[in-house]
């Protein structure tokens, strides 16, 4: 299977970005694709592009352990939140051509909007050290995955609800209680949404900050939270689908 | 008055697109009279979530609570997102 030659527009397809996409990252040599000696067209060996694009969680991980940060791809880049909507409806657009999905595309969009939005909300101007997010999926394996090198759980929430000593408890807080970790705004609704919408339906959700790691999935009534080591700089998560 | 949410968009995610449709429309909404009745339709919404709608509909529901009618809601994320801001009043539920 691995070994099946692809067109660029069916490798785009596969990858869920566009053939310009494809000719950029083959340009700059971040996925190199076959030529063709006579017609110059692209291709693709399936196995590379499964291998690319399985990593991504693991690319979004190793970008938040880093203790010193660097800013990703810039196809996996949104620096701003305005990026970050952009490339919001992109996604959109995708999932609303798939037509073997379990859950429907709205819920998923705003699912990942929630998440995305609210490591915007709560780091502008606190950022680690790079700015943005770290935002990328894999249509054909159905996840997404989502990052920031911000505060973290635990810092964002002490600011209103000093109490909390570990990352564990913050992100059992998080997901659910009604309360913002910017104060006096009464919101803070986000995660609790993320939470709703995971064991409504048939979704697999991982999110971790600093030293906890949760894991939800459809049915789910209580929260997993385990520790996990090393220590993650801001925030990651994944979401399948 | 009637308020078409999908002319603020139909991709509603973020708190500051929602802060800047209120901000945009509140001029709007001071012309509603004491007693009018506001319908927020809901109708060509792809997806809503609890960001923007936090900062749009909130302010409107609590400044115009039992005058505000909600429609055309069946969207899974408007739904989701409903159930979440406005949880079901105890006489509701009872």
């Amino acid at each position: 299977m691995g070994e099946k030659l692809l067109t660029i527009s069916e490798a785009a397809k596969m990858l869920g970005v566009s053939i310009d996409t494809l000719r950029r990252w083959d340009k700059k040599g971040t996925l190199a694709s076959l030529r063709g000696s006579a017609s110059g067209y692209r291709y693709y060996l399936e196995g590379d592009l499964l291998f690319f694009w399985n990593d991504l969680f693991k690319m979004a991980e190793d970008w938040v352990l880093k203790e010193t940060g660097s800013e990703p791809h810039s196809d996996l880049y949104c620096q701003t939140n305005d990026v970050f909507q952009n490339r919001l409806i992109k996604l959109q657009n995708s999932l609303s051509c798939l037509t073997n999905l379990a859950v429907p595309f709205s819920l998923i969009v705003a699912l990942i909007g929630e998440v995305g939005n609210n490591s915007f909300d709560h780091n502008l101007g606190s950022w680690r050290d790079i700015p943005g997010i770290f935002f990328g999926y894999n249509l054909e394996k159905k996840y997404i995955v989502l990052a920031d090198r911000g505060q973290g759980i635990l810092t964002t929430l002490k600011r209103v609800k000093p109490s909390l000593t570990t990352y564990a408890e913050a992100m059992q807080t998080a997901f659910t209680e009604v309360l913002s970790g910017r104060a006096p705004e009464t919101r803070g609704n986000g995660l609790k949404f993320v939470k709703n919408i995971v064991i409504e339906n048939q979704l697999k959700f991982f999110f971790e900050s600093g030293d906890a790691k949760l894991s939800l999935e459809h049915g789910d009534t209580s929260l997993d939270i385990a520790e996990k080591i090393p220590l993650v700089h801001g925030c990651v998560a994944m979401l399948q689908f | 008055m009637l308020i078409q949410v999908k002319k603020f968009g139909t991709t509603l995610s973020s708190r500051p697109m929602g802060k800047e449709a209120y901000a945009a429309f509140l001029p709007v909404l001071r012309e509603i009279g004491k007693e009018e009745k506001v319908d927020i339709d809901f109708d060509g919404v792809i997806v809503m979530g609890p960001s923007w709608a936090d900062e749009f509909l909130t302010p409107i529901l609590r400044q115009y609570g039992d005058r505000v009618s909600l429609l055309n809601t069946k969207n899974p994320s408007v739904k989701a997102t409903l159930e979440l801001l406005i949880p079901p009043s105890p006489q509701a539920s009872s």
